[in-house]
Formats: structure tokens, C-alpha cells, sequence
């Protein structure tokens, strides 16, 4: 036992005194509380390690309890529907789909607790196309606020097997700068490549009803290609009328339906669900496919063969100019009717913190990217592998643009009803013409939105 | 069911009853408490796990809007027409098969013995393991059927599951055979097996051989276990979602849903649960009649399952 | 054919026909395996191969190994981290669903079916509408009665369902199987001054043996085969139940195919091997009687 003077009292107290001021912003209050967290189970183990870690840094400096379950993707959706439907809901409900499935149609029927507080001191931080993509619209308080409270981001880049290209007598460099030139690329390959392979294709485009985000994905950056970015702006009014628009999804149609039919693209892309393209792409099915996050790459477990992959930013739009890539907005959202609203405010609080969230993504192998670029930009890390540069710069550095469920709820559910998917499915099945579909992908759309009237943006 | 009542023990002949002792059926005090006893614990199921979701099912799905936007969809109208087809031929190819079946499984020998244990294995063997197998052996590039097609006839095998709806259907509802036929066949055949052996000694004298023996003896004697294990199967086969959730999983272009996959995917991946729950009662003015029908043929007739 | 019966005639070319049926029989019987095999045979080919063989156009494993079986056992890959205790979780929701379902329903069927219960037919036809609205469709409805019940992310909700689901059908064949036990057994059972639980001790239980079996197979093989309540109501890696687990690698970024089809036929070993233990059984206590048109 050390002697205890006066002094030591004297330091030790301040001490205490200079961390309970430092750490108050994140004590809620002194007694103990515990907030039900649902979170995302992760598609590698080191992203539930890295999160266990944050829940075990906050219960410590807070002295709350963090009762989590990490829960798969495709159950944690079941779950977090069934809770919301039965008004059972736990208090923090994170899901990677948050943003454009989850969260529109939710606070649209105001059951979503309003979080401005909680990213007010980060908000100066945070790229400004996330911070658009939190304001979703309630239609009972008729205004916009501040429903998804984001903490990683991602956005879809390309992915090459460069070997297969090389094998073709092509090089990757060469690949052209224009959207559509660049697919086209890709297919004169094909029969080079089918001298030697029996079952290899030019593209994985991913034209599916089977979801939930692929198929919308890889349709909406052919549309922002053909320059159809306005099909919805962001006071959630549709422009289906706009002839620019029009002809962009007519284009986009033609050309993924044209691909698929002259059979550059696997026949089984029509019921492709999330993973199944992955898949396909791991057994090397086909050359080049467009999908998001770089989890493809991460997933390989052999050195030499991931660096067999090229990961690329976007191409220019179709007009030669530097086109917008969807950013997709990882956030975590409180139900209304969850117990203990304090606790996970404060939680999300301390999870968004910059350096706290740097080190939890990057101990999640960078799947994702944190929200904040002058962190990521001061941060070597992001730019270090060949296959995160690209996507770094693709979401943070380079245009882009929130999705269209954070403009319009009613695009959630034209999301969800895959009804471009089925547009493409209805060329290539029933040889509709691309006009055709596209006019009755419009008449669904319509019919969708309007029960979404937006008063005021 | 008619016999009449033997614990009727202590029952005057004469005297009026009254509606206690009536509805106690006769049983006198102790017994009486023992026969309540032996059933409270299924009413407490029935109670707690039926009557509560299914009256909140049907409150989920009360509302007509949801049924007339169902009409209008497209999507639903393909998979009424998928599940009517999934009933139609799955049920009655899978109950005609396992009819003739258990016909050549009666037959004598060790060989039949063997093949009949293997036989019943789909029905053992658990159903994701086998329908996951299933799926990827249909899968175009890698699977087993389109291998072996390629390996030992040259043939490109087609998309069984990628773009053609028929062809997708036809593998759901092959795969449902598969699965089931074996249960059925066993059920068939114990019945056939209860019939006694002279019956078809009788036959064979009147000259009776081969299909004219199993018009005249076998078939009239099972028709009332054939219709009753139709009708059984029918509705087990109506809430069947593992199946073409695993097979197909609806694809492609969701033209190969049934009523059971349409209403999860409904409720959970377009969220919207009413939709979901509407889209399956939908199949109740389908599923009363024949839950009354087999209820009335279970209790009239004496068929042994 | 012994010497009183009457000799039928013979057709011309008995032999003959007689041996084109068999083959015919035999050739059916080809048929007949290589149907109920293949998919079988897949399994087994698939989780034998290495992964690259996996997405090859081979009929037979080019170079077959337990590997995938090891990884399984040892637990050795990130979906399978809990593999032992969802296996365990499996079997767990087996014995219990046989165990209350044999109990709940032959309890019913004693009191209705032997101690006559006035209008109990009433509980056997409430019983059948069960299968009314199908199990598929009630998912929601019980995840919410399941949260109101403090059984969220328990096994025992998952018990619950299955008992809820095999009991009508235990109950109908315990019924029939019970009428070709005479009533006078019971009733010299009383006489004699057996309790009513007694008789069903003692008398009715020993007596049902076969049909017993037969229904607890069933029920078992039902929890085996249930998939979607099992992923709707249990979401922690620790309660979950095999099957989900399976059914999450269909899910995942990269799929090991022989990992999931080695985990498949580890599942599928008890159900299989408890149904070919207790054939004979299940077969006597699914006939009795003659069959009455």
C-alpha cells in the first residue's frame, strides 16, 4: 500500500475529476442501464470481433449494458419486420438495408425516433450526400428529419478478373472510359475464352428479381449512365414523364436485355439472389460483374488469387462525362416504443465517434467505409490495398448520390417489388419490347408512389 | 362410431337426465375429472398456439383492399395458377404413383424387401439437406443432371431453373414427388396389406389376374384410404414452403411462386405482412371445403391411416 | 400352392411371361433406386470434393476426401462456429416434440376414444382445423405470441410449434389404432377397480405400442424437416438449429458447397438411422384391421 498523503488524495481525485468531465458526453446517467440491440451479423468473423470490441469500449466508459444479438442478414430482416408489425421492438436496430429498405416506409408511418441529436456533433463531419441520405420523410409530422443515424458507408464499384481478360489477348488498361463501351468490352472476350473453358461469360450483370439490392443496383447506375439521374429528385417528386428519362431506361432495358439474350450474361442471372452472384463470380463464371462493397475480394482467401482481381472505380457516364455512384448508407435507427431510447442514443453517440468508428470498420477488413472523408482521407489505411483505393475513392472522393428511398419511401417498395427486374425478365422471357416494359414499369411505379404523396420536401 | 356408451355404469333407464349428466356423457364424478384431466393439456395447446394466431392471422388479413390489390397483381394471379398446378398434378401424379407402387413393392423376393427400405429414405432423410442438394444438382453450369448429360450423351443440358417457368414448376413439383411419394406408398401398401389374402385367392379362381384383379379387389377396397390420403395430402401440400423455396425459390422472375413462398416473400421482403398473410388466406375458400370433406370422411367411414 | 386348391389353367407361355415380368419388375427397380438415390448420391459426391471440384462438370469426386466431414466435426469454418450446439438444439427440439406430442395426443385420444367423453369429437375435428391456415402462413402471428409468452429465441417456442402441428395428426391415428383395441379390456380393468390412469398406464399405453412408434417417428421427422419457424423464431447463433445454420450458407459472399453438403448428412443421420430402427413398428401401427369402404 503506497502512502496515502494529502497530495495523492489531491491528485487522485482531480484525476477522476478531469475523466468524469471528459467522459461525461457519453454517461447517460450513473445508474446502469441496459438497451436490446439487433445488429447485422457480419460476413467475416473479424467484423462481429471488431464490433464485440466497441460494445465492450462503451459498456466500460458509460457503464451501461449493451444486450446485442448479432443476427444474419436475411433472418434480422424477418425479425425486424415481425417486431415492428407486432409493436415489440428492441432499441437499436441496425441492418445493413437500413437505408433503403427499412427506414423510408418506417419513417413515413412515424415509427422511427427522431436522432438529430444524436449526429448533431458529427454532422459537420460527415459527407454531404450521407447527410442528405438520413433526412427521410414523415408523413404524419409532414416534414423531413433525421431517421437513420449512419455510421459506414459503401458504395459498388467493378470487379475484374484480370487473368480471364489476359487470357482473352486483352489487357485491363484498355478497358474503355464510357459505360457502355466498357461492358461491350467485354464481349468479344467470350469466345476467345470459350475455346479453352466451357462455361465462361463476358458479364454478371445481375438482372434479377430475386433480392434485395443487386438487381436495383446494377439497373440504377445503367439509368444514371443513359443520364436518367432525375428520374426522382430530392423532394421526392417523380419525373417518369421526362422524355430524358424515358429514353434512359428504355436504353438501360435494351442493353441488359440485349446481353443477356445474345448470351453474354449466365442464364441463371434471372434468379440470382445476393450470393449467387458472388459465387458465381468465386468459380470465375464470368469475367466482369458490377457489385457492392469489395466483399468479393475479401472473401478470397488465397493471396495470389484476389490480387488476380481488379477492382475499379466507376466509368464515365455514357456521354462521356463523370456520372454519380449510388451510395449505399449503413445506419443503425431507435423504433418508436423502445424502452430504453436514452441508452442507445447514447451507444450510437459514442459508436460514431471518428476514431472509434475508423477502428471498428477497419478491424471489419474495410468492408465498409466510415462516413466521415477527412477521416478516411488522412487515413492511409483506405488507400492502401489495391482493391480499397478504388472503392474508397469511388465512395467518398468522387461524385455521388444518396438512394432513391431516402427521396421517396415509395421507391422502397419499388425496390422491393424488383420492378425493373421484372421489366428485364418480361424482354427476355416474353419478348416484350424495351418501350413496352418500360411503360408498364412505369405504370407500376406510379401506382407505388402515389400512395406516397409528399406534401413538402 | 356408433356403439353405444359401455362406462354407462349407473344409469337409470327411465330417468329424465339432465343436461349436466348428459353432457358428461355419462361418466359419474371421479372418472368424469380424469377424462377432463386427460384433455386439458392439448385444449391448453390448442388454446395458446392455435386459436390465438390464427384469429390474429385472420385480423392481419381482414381488410378487402389488400385482397383487390392481389387480384390486380400479376404475380399473384401466376402463382394461384402455380399452386392449382402444384396441387393438381403433384398431389394426384405423386398419390397414382404411390398407388401403383405399393402394388410392386407386395411383390416377393429379397430384393424387393432391400429395394423398398432404400425406397423410403427421401422420406427419412430431412428436407433442406436433400432440396439444397437438389437445387444445386439442377443449377446449370455445375449441377449433376446437366454433368451427366454433358458426360455421357453430349448434350448441353437446359436451364432448369434459370429462364424457362415450366421448366422450374416441373422441377419444384418433381422434387415434391420425390419427397412424399414414399410416404404415401407405405401408407398404401399397409392397406393393401390389410386386405385378406382370400379375397385374392377368390379372385384368382374366378380367373381374375394381374390389372383385372386390382380393378375388381384391390382398387374398390382402397378407394376410400386413396381419397382420404388425397384430400390429407392436398392440404398438407397447400402450406408447403420448403419446397419451392429451396427449389426454385420462386424464380425465375418470381413466376414460379405458391401461395405459401408468395406470402412470406409478401410479408417479409417487401414488408408488408399483411399483404403477406392476405395473400395465403386466400387459399381458405379452397382449404374449408376440403378440411370438411376429409373431417366428414374420417368420421363416417372407418379408414385406417 | 398346396394340392387341395384348384389348378388354374395356365396361359401358353407362362414361363415365359412370367420371367419378362420379372425383368420388367427388375428393370422398375433400377428405376426405382436410381430416382430415389440421386439426390443422395449428390450429397455425398458433393461433400466429398475439394472446392474447385465442386464447380467442375465431373459425375464422380476426381479426388475424394473427408475433408469437408473434418471441418464439420472440428468445427473449423465461420458458419459452422456453433455446429455441436445447434446439433444439440436439434436434437433437443426432437425428443421433446416426440415426447409431447406422444403425451398430449394419446392422453386426448384415451379420453375421448376409451373413456367416451361426450362431444369429444368435438376436440378432434378443432384439432383438424389446425390445418386450416397451413404453418407457413401463421409466421408472424407466432413470433408475436412467442415474444408475448418470454419464449423469444427459445427452443421450447419451436417445441410448441411442432407439438401444435403433429398432435391432430397423432391424435387421428391414435383413434383409429385404438378402435381395434377391445373396449372389454378396459372395461374388466374398472371392474377389477383399476383408475382410470391406471388403465392407461397399464392397459392402453402397452397396447399402442406400434402406433406409438409410429406417430413419434413422425413427429420426430417432422421437427427434422421444419425449417421456416425454426429461422423465424430463433436468430441467436446459440439457439439456432441446424437447419438455419444450413440455410445461411446459401446466404453467405462465397459458398462451400461441400462444407454444406458434409454439415447435411451429418443432420440427416439421426432421423435415417431412428427410422430404419423402428420400421417394423411403424408399419404395424399404421395397419390395423381390415380396411372398410
Amino acid at each position: 500500500m503506497t502512502q496515502i498523503t494529502r497530495r495523492t488524495v489531491l491528485r487522485n481525485s482531480l484525476a477522476v475529476a478531469a475523466v468524469g468531465s471528459l467522459a461525461r458526453p457519453f454517461i447517460a446517467n450513473a445508474a446502469a442501464k441496459t438497451a436490446t440491440v439487433w445488429w447485422t451479423q457480419g460476413f467475416v468473423p473479424e467484423e462481429d470481433a471488431a464490433f464485440k470490441k466497441v460494445v465492450e469500449d462503451y459498456q466500460k466508459q458509460s457503464g451501461n449494458i449493451i444486450d446485442y444479438s448479432l443476427i444474419p442478414f436475411a433472418p434480422l430482416m424477418q425479425k425486424i419486420v415481425s417486431a415492428i408489425t407486432s409493436s415489440d421492438v428492441p432499441d437499436l436496430i441496425s441492418h445493413d438495408i437500413n437505408d433503403a429498405v427499412l427506414v423510408p416506409q418506417n419513417a413515413w408511418d412515424d415509427k422511427i425516433v427522431d436522432a438529430t441529436d444524436v449526429i448533431e456533433a458529427q454532422k459537420d463531419k460527415l459527407h454531404p450526400t450521407i447527410l442528405l441520405g438520413t433526412q427521410y420523410y414523415n408523413n404524419v409530422s409532414k416534414k423531413r428529419g433525421t431517421y437513420l443515424i449512419p455510421f459506414k458507408t459503401a458504395c459498388v464499384p467493378l470487379h475484374i478478373w484480370s487473368s480471364l481478360v489476359e487470357k482473352a489477348g486483352f489487357k485491363v488498361a484498355d478497358a474503355p472510359k464510357t459505360w457502355d463501351a466498357f461492358w461491350d468490352f467485354f464481349k468479344p472476350m467470350q469466345p476467345k475464352l470459350r475455346e479453352t473453358i466451357r462455361n465462361v461469360y463476358a458479364m454478371g450483370l445481375q438482372c434479377t428479381t430475386t433480392g434485395p439490392a443487386d438487381g436495383n443496383n446494377m439497373f440504377n447506375q445503367f439509368l444514371i449512365a443513359n443520364g436518367g439521374n432525375s428520374i426522382i429528385t430530392k423532394d421526392g417528386k417523380p419525373h417518369l414523364d421526362d422524355p430524358t428519362v424515358k429514353e434512359a431506361v428504355i436504353k438501360s432495358l435494351s442493353y441488359i436485355s440485349k446481353a443477356y439474350k445474345d448470351g453474354y450474361i449466365p442464364s441463371g442471372a434471372l434468379s440470382w439472389n445476393d450470393a449467387d452472384d458472388n459465387n458465381a463470380f468465386h468459380s470465375k463464371l464470368f469475367i466482369a460483374d458490377f457489385d457492392g462493397t469489395i466483399s468479393t475480394e475479401v472473401a478470397i482467401k488465397d493471396q495470389a488469387e484476389r490480387d488476380d482481381v481488379t477492382t475499379m472505380g466507376l466509368t464515365n457516364g455514357n456521354d462521356g462525362k463523370p456520372m454519380p455512384a449510388q451510395l449505399g448508407i449503413g445506419g443503425a435507427f431507435i423504433p418508436k416504443g423502445a424502452k430504453n431510447i436514452d441508452v442507445a442514443k447514447d451507444f450510437m453517440k459514442f459508436l460514431i465517434q471518428p476514431t472509434v468508428i475508423n477502428d471498428y470498420l477497419k478491424n471489419g477488413l474495410g468492408r465498409w467505409i466510415p462516413p466521415y472523408p477527412d477521416v478516411v482521407k488522412n487515413d492511409s489505411w483506405w488507400f492502401a490495398d489495391p482493391h480499397r483505393k478504388p472503392y474508397t475513392t469511388e465512395a467518398l472522393v468522387d461524385p455521388t448520390v444518396p438512394g432513391y428511398p431516402v427521396f421517396n419511401p415509395g421507391w422502397a417498395e419499388v425496390n422491393a417489388q424488383q420492378v425493373w427486374g421484372a421489366a428485364e425478365a418480361s424482354i427476355i422471357r416474353d419478348g416484350t419490347e424495351p418501350k413496352a416494359a418500360a411503360e408498364a414499369a412505369f405504370k407500376k411505379i406510379e401506382a407505388i408512389l402515389a400512395k406516397y404523396p409528399i406534401v413538402q420536401s | 362410431m356408433a356403439s353405444a356408451s359401455v362406462i354407462d355404469v349407473g344409469r337409470p333407464v327411465a330417468r329424465p337426465r339432465s343436461l349436466f349428466s348428459r353432457l358428461r356423457g355419462g361418466l359419474q364424478g371421479t372418472e368424469y375429472a380424469w377424462a377432463i384431466a386427460f384433455c386439458i393439456p392439448y385444449v391448453g395447446v390448442f388454446i395458446a398456439f392455435v386459436i390465438f394466431p390464427v384469429f390474429y392471422g385472420l385480423w392481419l388479413g381482414h381488410s378487402p383492399s389488400l385482397y383487390i390489390e392481389l387480384f390486380h397483381d400479376p404475380i399473384y394471379q401466376q402463382t394461384i395458377v402455380n399452386t392449382i398446378l402444384y396441387l393438381a398434378i403433384g398431389v394426384n401424379v405423386k398419390m397414382f404413383f404411390a398407388l401403383l407402387l405399393s402394388g410392386f413393392f407386395m411383390r416377393k423376393g429379397w430384393w424387393v424387401k432391400g429395394l423398398l427400405m432404400v425406397y423410403v429414405l427421401p422420406w427419412a432423410v430431412p428436407a433442406l439437406p436433400t432440396f439444397i442438394s437438389i437445387h444445386w444438382m439442377l443449377n446449370t453450369q455445375w449441377g449433376l443432371v446437366n454433368n451427366v448429360l454433358w458426360d455421357m450423351f453430349g448434350i448441353d443440358g437446359p436451364g432448369w431453373l434459370d429462364t424457362s417457368r415450366w421448366l422450374a414448376l416441373g422441377s419444384v413439383i418433381t422434387t415434391y414427388i420425390w419427397k412424399n411419394m414414399p410416404f404415401w406408398t407405405v401408407i398404401l401398401l399397409a392397406g393393401r396389406m390389410a386386405i385378406p389374402q382370400e379375397l385374392y385367392e377368390a379372385a384368382e379362381v374366378d380367373g381374375a389376374t394381374g390389372i383385372r384383379r386390382f380393378i375388381h379387389v384391390s382398387f374398390p377396397l382402397l378407394a376410400n384410404l386413396y381419397l382420404v390420403c388425397t384430400l390429407l395430402s392436398t392440404i398438407f401440400t397447400l402450406g408447403d414452403f420448403n419446397t419451392a423455396n429451396f427449389i426454385s425459390g420462386g424464380g425465375p422472375a418470381l413466376s414460379t411462386h405458391v401461395l405459401a413462398t408468395l406470402g412470406i416473400r409478401d410479408a417479409f421482403e417487401i414488408a408488408r405482412p399483411q399483404l403477406g398473410v392476405a395473400a395465403v388466406l386466400s387459399s381458405l375458400p379452397l382449404m374449408i371445403p376440403l378440411v370438411v370433406i376429409l373431417m366428414h370422411k374420417l368420421r363416417t367411414s372407418d379408414v385406417q391411416l | 400352392m398346396s394340392a387341395t386348391t384348384i389348378q388354374t389353367r395356365r396361359p401358353p407361355n407362362y414361363r415365359r411371361r412370367k420371367w419378362a415380368v420379372e425383368a420388367a419388375a427388375l428393370l422398375l427397380g433400377v428405376v426405382i433406386a436410381i430416382w430415389t438415390l440421386a439426390p443422395i448420391y449428390n450429397m455425398v459426391m458433393v461433400a466429398l470434393e475439394s472446392h474447385n471440384d465442386v464447380f467442375s462438370t465431373n459425375i464422380f469426386p476426381a479426388d475424394p476426401s473427408a475433408y469437408s466431414f473434418w471441418i464439420v466435426f472440428t468445427e473449423g469454418y465461420w458458419y459452422l462456429e456453433y455446429f455441436w450446439h445447434q446439433y444439440e438444439n436439434s436434437l433437443y427440439i426432437g425428443f421433446w416434440t416426440v415426447f409431447l406430442t406422444l403425451w398430449v395426443g394419446s392422453m386426448v385420444s384415451y379420453s375421448i376414444g376409451r373413456m367416451r367423453i361426450r362431444h369429444g369429437w368435438l376436440l378432434t375435428n378443432a384439432a383438424l382445423l389446425t390445418y386450416l391456415v397451413p404453418a407457413a402462413f401463421l409466421a408472424i402471428p407466432f413470433y408475436r405470441m412467442m415474444q408475448t409468452y418470454g419464449l423469444g429465441n427459445n427452443v421450447w417456442s419451436i417445441i410448441a410449434v411442432e407439438v401444435t402441428f403433429a398432435t391432430p395428426y397423432a391424435i387421428f391415428i391414435f383413434q383409429q389404432y385404438g378402435r381395434s383395441i377391445p373396449l372389454e379390456l378396459d372395461e374388466a380393468a374398472r371392474i377389477d377397480g383399476a383408475s382410470p390412469i391406471q388403465v392407461y398406464f397399464k392397459i392402453y399405453l402397452p397396447l399402442m405400442a406400434p402406433a406409438l412408434v409410429a406417430v413419434g417417428t413422425y413427429a420426430l421427422l417432422l421437427a427434422w424437416n421444419e425449417y421456416l419457424y425454426q429461422f423465424l423464431l430463433l436468430s441467436n447463433k446459440r439457439s439456432m438449429t441446424v437447419p438455419v445454420a444450413l440455410a445461411q450458407f446459401l446466404n453467405s459472399d462465397e459458398s462451400p458447397w461441400n462444407y454444406m453438403m458434409a454439415t447435411a448428412i451429418v443432420y440427416a443421420i439421426p432421423p435415417v438411422v431412428i427410422y430404419y430402427m423402428f420400421r417394423g413398428r411403424m408399419t404395424a401401427g399404421l395397419t390395423m384391421g381390415g380396411v372398410k369402404g
